[in-house]
């Protein structure tokens, strides 16, 4: 692999890996309060398609992303109504919500730009950070970047900033650890429960318009295709840990991004075999045969305040 | 929890039945949804109703074809229902049915049983498929007992796994790929032999029900009686409302663990092979298209019940042939009955503290 291909490489691994850590850090905030989102994959969905909708209508990919995050929130809030208010069942209502999406989406797809439309959106613009960019190797690959993508790592740092540092990370803990103590230390579960599901959405809502209005500009139907669940496998991979879950993240990316140097170079190894690799170091991972990993213990249990 | 029960009982309010009514309205309210969505696109509801129906069972072999779908779906839903009694969800239909139909292609087509007397030529193709995705369902078992693999995660994760080895199967030629004759060959498999095909229950091709019914009824049956009767059934249950206090009454959980997910792969895999045999006749990517997640919320629905199962199994195969018809002869999207069964689902999971009268706490 010479330098250029090097670079290619790590900005291809990017290119997957951010729309993994931006929906893992979210829903990072949910697992920590205690409720899993497998809608994680129908929210950055929805955000995708809204994403493309507000681009197309206002010629803004700012407005885009703000269609693509008010969609994620709103989709969460689905969630967190029935989850959280109504203690449904959390693997059941994301499942639910995963059919929802997907059939919600195809459907307005068709409807509003017809089935087989490759109509091109405005793209974000580039962000070349002086000096930086110029380093060799990582200057091209790593700080020549859409706006957008700062924006999510920005993000993702305050993520971290609010679960290390503040009260609401202190609650969030709480809520997720022993929600019975925090119900009787005053701290309301149904409200930190909310909070970090549409903190969830929000993020998802980042993510999916990266995937969308970030990428090929264009919506296909069910264009998520897994990544989603990928990013939940990588909060598992990390131990529920911010830093090493965007790790997990990078190494799903970089997973991704091989079959593209390989199919360049040569088919000694099947696509296939390449397509499946992150799913397979996801399943490794939550075989625990990175360390044994122990989750919030009050993961997908539903709560009943007795206040 | 309680103070809504004793509630219940002192103002003597009794919702008739509400396990029965709140799918009920939940299934009328979601097709509501449908029909306004239709209006709002300018479909003919009219025409989109009668391409429903003409396609759903408006003719012998569209009754066929539904019950046929109905077959794969009801034995995904068997097998996540059983998984279900001992508190385990296996999201892995789609991955389970795609292994049975990978080692059902391969043994009808390269096992050499075509010429096999007694049926053994549908059979051993049947067994292998389903065989094959027991494991895959017990390596879910494994890495829950072993690892403490949530099972959802692990099961959703396999899919994608066997939707890419389906893929890999039919694109390279030294596995399932049809022999190159020309630069045009299209990535699927050979089709299956005759004599390995599920024969049909007529006989004749217009009404194409295949012996799977008689295979799904029973295995219906069984599941009901094994559910309800037996030891195993009931150290299942055990095992669901409480592992710790199993564990300690002498219940090998961690055998019952992997077993029970290893059944209900067999069940997606079962379905796999009756797809793969009774309907497509060769392996290409994609085959599973869907099934074990429609087969997942037919389990769901049927909130543990078999002929729960039956009944959604049966009335989810209508609305998939219905909604096709309805895309190709109404021009309404396949994606209406997605979003149908999407609020079912989602709607009913919701309304799950009005059916339990009693909540569970954390």
């Amino acid at each position: 692999m010479n330098l250029d291909t090097l670079t290619v490489y790590i900005s291809s691994t990017l290119h997957f890996a951010v729309p993994l850590m931006l929906a893992a850090s979210g829903e990072l905030v949910s697992e920590a309060a205690g409720v899993l989102n497998l809608s994680l994959e129908g929210m950055m969905l929805f955000a995708a398609f809204f994403a493309i909708w507000g681009t197309s209508i206002s010629g803004d990919p700012w407005v885009g992303l703000l269609c693509g995050i008010s969609s994620g929130l709103i989709f969460s809030a689905l969630q967190a109504i029935l989850s959280v208010r109504l203690r449904a069942n959390q693997l059941v209502v994301g499942i639910g919500l995963n059919i929802l999406a997907l059939g919600a989406t195809t459907f307005l797809n068709r409807e509003i730009f017809g089935a087989l439309s490759r109509q091109l959106v405005p793209g974000f613009g580039l962000l070349e950070i002086p000096g930086l960019s110029s380093l060799p190797i990582i200057g091209p690959s790593l700080f020549h970047q859409y706006y957008v993508v700062y924006v999510g790592v920005a993000l993702i740092a305050a993520i971290w900033f609010v679960l290390r540092f503040t009260a609401y990370g202190v609650e969030c803990h709480a809520v997720g650890d022993d929600p019975r103590s925090a119900d009787w230390a005053g701290v309301s579960v149904v409200r930190v429960r909310t909070i970090a599901i549409l903190v969830t959405g929000a993020m998802a809502g980042v993510s999916g318009t990266l995937i969308s209005v970030g990428d090929i500009r264009t919506f296909t139907e069910n264009m998520t295709n897994g990544a989603g669940y990928l990013a939940i496998a990588a909060i598992i991979f990390g131990g529920w840990r911010l830093w090493p879950t965007v790790g997990a993240c990078l190494l799903f990316g970089g997973a991704m991004a091989l079959q593209f140097q390989f199919s360049a170079a040569d088919s000694l190894v099947p696509t296939a075999a390449l397509l499946m690799l992150p799913y397979v170091l996801a399943l490794l991972s939550v075989a625990g045969l990175v360390g044994r990993q122990v989750p919030p213990s009050a993961l997908t249990i539903p709560f009943l305040s007795s206040r | 929890m309680s103070s809504t029960s004793t509630f219940a009982a002192r103002s003597g309010i009794r919702i008739p039945a509400p396990a029965l009514v709140i799918p009920l309205v939940a299934i009328v309210a979601s097709f509501a949804v449908g029909f306004a969505l239709m209006d709002v696109t300018g479909s003919s509801i009219s025409d989109a109703i009668a391409a429903f129906a003409q396609g759903a069972f408006g003719s012998p072999y569209a009754i066929g074809t539904s019950l046929n779908r109905a077959i794969a779906l009801g034995l995904v839903g068997l097998g996540f229902i059983l998984a279900e009694r001992a508190n385990l969800i296996n999201v892995g239909g789609e991955g389970q049915i795609a292994m049975g139909g990978i080692f059902a292609t391969a043994v009808a087509l390269y096992g050499g049983v075509a010429g096999l007397p007694f049926g053994l030529s549908v059979l051993l193709p049947v067994l292998a498929g389903t065989l094959a995705a027991a494991a895959w369902g017990a390596l879910a078992g494994l890495m829950k007992i072993r690892f403490g693999t949530n099972e959802v995660i692990s099961t959703l994760l396999l899919n994608f796994i066997a939707l890419l080895l389906v893929y890999w199967s039919v694109q390279s030629v030294h596995l399932l790929r049809q022999p190159a004759t020309f630069a045009g060959t299209l990535p699927q498999s050979l089709s299956v032999p005759d004599s390995t095909e599920l024969p049909l229950l007529t006989g004749d091709p217009s009404d194409p029900i295949h012996i799977g019914a008689v295979v799904a009824i029973i295995l219906a049956i069984i599941t009901a009686i094994v559910l309800r009767r037996s030891a195993f059934g009931l150290k299942l249950k055990a095992i669901g409302l409480n592992p710790l206090a199993s564990r300690r009454a002498g219940i090998r959980t961690n055998l019952l663990t992997v077993l029970v997910l290893g059944l209900s792969g067999a069940f997606g895999g079962l379905a796999g092979t009756m797809m793969l045999l009774g309907n497509q006749d060769y392996l290409t990517a994609g085959f599973s298209s869907g099934y074990g997640f429609d087969g997942l919320v037919v389990g769901l629905l049927s909130r543990g019940s078999v002929l729960g199962v039956v009944a959604v199994a049966i009335f989810f195969g209508f609305l998939r042939s219905g909604g096709i018809s309805m895309q190709i002869a109404a021009h309404v999207p396949a994606a209406l009955v997605t979003i149908v069964q999407g609020i079912i689902v989602v709607a009913i999971a919701g309304s799950a503290i009005l059916i339990d009268r009693t909540s569970r706490r954390a």
